[in-house]
């Protein structure tokens, strides 16, 4: 009897540690986790610009609003590895259709968030944002007299329930089901009209 | 990096030119056109090779049908690939499908089976499907309210507004590189086609709204291959007109044509309703003699000549705008109109001026070409039809607007073919890269056919394009106002100075679509 209530109390400690472990991310508990927290990264882009070889991440994996986020950024050159010493202004802008590909509005929804310096080969910049929608941050400096601007997309909160799919699906269905009542309502008049007139 | 592709050599420019003189200078000099365009037809069903075969698809439908949902199939993976895919351009399907195959091949296909892409048209199809609820027999479905298209909107307007709104969407704001705005694109053509189907009675959204389906139609005109009646008395006997009206179980045809009056391939689909329910058996493919139509046969209407110089205006601007030159002038306009956004003001601007530009010659063209007339003969100026000779010779932009737009669209075929297999193998580009420098390279060096061939290609393409063009000039001037001789000389310089323009374009070096 002692034995099994060692065992039980044995597989209780194994367990709650276990459940107790899964608040951790890696060593860490869940309520310290912040936007520099190791965390998965959202989006990583790896791209090439003239001569740089930039690396791109955006920390948590799902930004809120309303909810501190980062930036990191790794810039190093295609021909020697080097990494870039030139500091980095980040602004923020709207990627709404209207904003974004037409330009209207741009210059109020442009916004500089800030300039960084390179710490331990890496550019950090932190962000908030207040509503969800999609932006585009912009990433700039120069380099031998030349300006580079890199431009992320970044998705703050869940995007829309509704995909192009779903609303494609629904206009047709309504359209078509509107159409059908119409149509039936038409006949059945028609056939009506059709029985006085014989009488 | 922005790869460039070499241009056609100067040498087969002054080929070209030399031969555009030539046959200006005969154009002018020959005696008047009589009647005789060979008007000749083979019907492909009496060939004695594969005439069986063309007999036996002409009285089925199962092939058709089978294509249908082939294409249907192909079209509902490129949403896929484009709202789920990559956003890598050449990477994924949806966007190497459209714009790498598709809209090249499109155009180069008319030249071997005229309009036979409306018949496969997938935004069309899966619009049909929806609505008729039946795949191909004539349907009763209550989801028709078979309206009459409101009379202002019968004309292609419509169409041309939205080839308008198309290349805008194309070229500024580039959805030819993003697979999702591509996949967009496409549902909107299945929203547009099964709303205009549902409202109103036949096929309207084909016949006046479809600007890839009014391309093809335009296109068609100059294409050897046409759906026409074998037997021309037996149309004209025929009373009871199921081409039109259709059958128990096939539909009437969509477009509202009467195969024995048809005399222009503008609005044929080539769907085959009237080679099923035509009685006699009598309506076919046929091989005629290329461009007849836009020679003699088709009737001018205004807005189709508007179309026609649209289409003309929009395929040199598609070429423009690939040129180094475009650049320099987005830049300079850029800075003109402080335009510092993704450019769209500057390049709204470019596009409509080169809509202008040439309908502004081509209007000027024709004001001298009635000076002439008219005070060669001396008609009262009230007495002239302004708008038939306006729509008349609108016939010679076509060869030009199709000649190019083939030698430009070849280059863009045998140049940028992308790894098929791997497309499609992985149509939504999961866990690809994009192309490096060194794949760019290789795939800019693995031409389908040699350079010269190309060019041989290009440079016969254009002088065809003229050579029909001063044929339509000579038939039609001839036939609105007897006009002949020194009378076609504005028209015939428009034709020569849009040709040398597009030559021009063909000699730049052009930058790769992706």
């Amino acid at each position: 009897m002692k034995n099994t209530a060692l065992a039980f109390i044995f597989v209780y400690i194994a367990l709650v540690s276990t459940l107790s472990n899964a608040h951790h991310v890696l060593g860490r508990p869940s309520y310290s986790l912040n936007e520099d927290s190791n965390t998965p990264p959202s989006m990583a882009i790896e791209t090439q610009i003239g001569e740089y070889f930039i690396t791109y991440m955006v920390f948590p994996a799902f930004p809120k609003p309303n909810e501190p986020g980062r930036v990191n950024l790794y810039a190093t050159r295609i021909d020697n590895g080097e990494v870039l010493a030139q500091p980095i202004t980040f602004s923020v802008r709207d990627d709404s259709f209207f904003t974004e590909t037409l330009g209207f509005g741009q210059a109020e929804s442009s916004e500089q968030i800030g300039v960084q310096t390179i710490d331990d080969g890496v550019y950090r910049q932190g962000f908030l944002f207040r509503k969800k929608g999609n932006y585009i941050v912009r990433a700039y400096f120069e380099d031998g007299g030349e300006p580079y601007e890199i431009d992320f997309p970044l998705q703050v909160g869940e995007s829309s329930p509704i995909g192009p799919i779903g609303a494609t699906i629904g206009f047709i269905f309504f359209l078509l089901l509107s159409i059908n009542i119409a149509q039936r309502k038409r006949i059945a008049r028609s056939k009506v009209q059709q029985g006085q007139s014989v009488r | 990096m922005i790869m460039t592709h070499s241009g056609l050599p100067l040498g087969w420019a002054i080929v070209i030119g030399i031969s555009m003189l030539l046959l200006s200078v005969w154009a002018i000099a020959a005696q008047s056109p009589n009647a005789g365009i060979n008007s000749k037809k083979i019907s492909l069903t009496s060939t004695p090779l594969v005439g069986g075969i063309f007999r036996y698809l002409s009285g089925t439908t199962w092939l058709l049908l089978l294509l249908k949902i082939v294409f249907a199939s192909i079209f509902i993976l490129i949403i896929t690939a484009g709202l789920w895919g990559t956003a890598i351009v050449e990477r994924n399907l949806a966007t190497t499908l459209t714009w790498n195959l598709w809209w090249t091949g499109l155009i180069i296909a008319v030249l071997f089976s005229g309009s036979a892409w409306c018949a496969v048209c997938p935004w069309d199809n899966i619009a049909t499907w929806l609505v008729n609820h039946k795949l191909w027999q004539r349907s009763n479905s209550n989801s028709r309210l078979q309206l009459k298209v409101p009379h202002s909107l019968r004309n292609v307007w419509p169409a041309s507004l939205l080839f308008i709104g198309f290349t805008w969407l194309e070229l500024g704001i580039g959805i030819v590189s993003s697979p999702y705005a591509t996949a967009l694109l496409a549902l909107v053509m299945v929203i547009l086609a099964t709303t205009a189907l549902a409202l109103f009675e036949g096929k309207a959204f084909c016949r006046y709204m479809c600007p890839v389906g009014r391309t093809v139609g335009a296109y068609s005109q100059l294409s050897p291959i046409a759906l026409r009646p074998i037997d021309n008395d037996i149309c004209k006997n025929c009373k009871t007109l199921e081409c039109f009206h259709g059958s128990e179980k096939i539909a009437p045809c969509p477009t509202k044509l009467i195969m024995g009056r048809l005399q222009e391939n503008t609005y044929c689909t080539s769907c085959g309703n009237c080679t099923l329910s035509c009685p006699s058996k009598n309506i076919s493919w046929q091989l005629r003699s290329p461009s007849s139509e836009a020679i003699k046969d088709a009737r001018p209407h205004l807005d189709e000549a508007f179309f026609m110089l649209i289409l003309l205006a929009l395929t040199m601007f598609h070429g423009l705008t690939m040129l180094d030159g475009w650049q320099s002038y987005m830049t300079l306009m850029a800075q003109l109109v402080n335009d510092n956004s993704q450019l769209i003001i500057s390049f709204s601007v470019g596009l409509v001026a080169s809509l202008l530009i040439p309908s502004l010659f081509y209007l000027l063209s024709i004001g001298m070409t009635l000076k002439l007339c008219v005070n060669k003969k001396g008609i009262s100026r009230d007495k002239v039809d302004f708008n038939k000779l306006f729509s008349g010779f609108a016939f010679t932009a076509l060869p030009l607007a199709f000649a190019y737009h083939i030698a430009h669209n070849l280059t863009h075929f045998v140049r940028e073919s992308s790894d098929w297999l791997a497309l499609l193998s992985n149509p939504l580009g999961k866990g690809t890269e994009p192309l490096s420098m060194m794949e760019k390279h290789m795939r800019h060096m693995d031409i389908m056919i040699s350079e010269n061939v190309l060019f041989t290609l290009q440079g016969l393409i254009m002088l065809a394009g003229f050579a029909i063009s001063v044929l339509v000039i000579r038939h039609r001037g001839y036939r609105l106002f007897a006009a002949k001789g020194i009378q076609l000389l504005p028209i015939l310089i428009f034709a020569m100075i849009i040709t040398s323009f597009n030559l021009f374009m063909l000699v730049q070096p052009m930058t790769m679509r992706m």
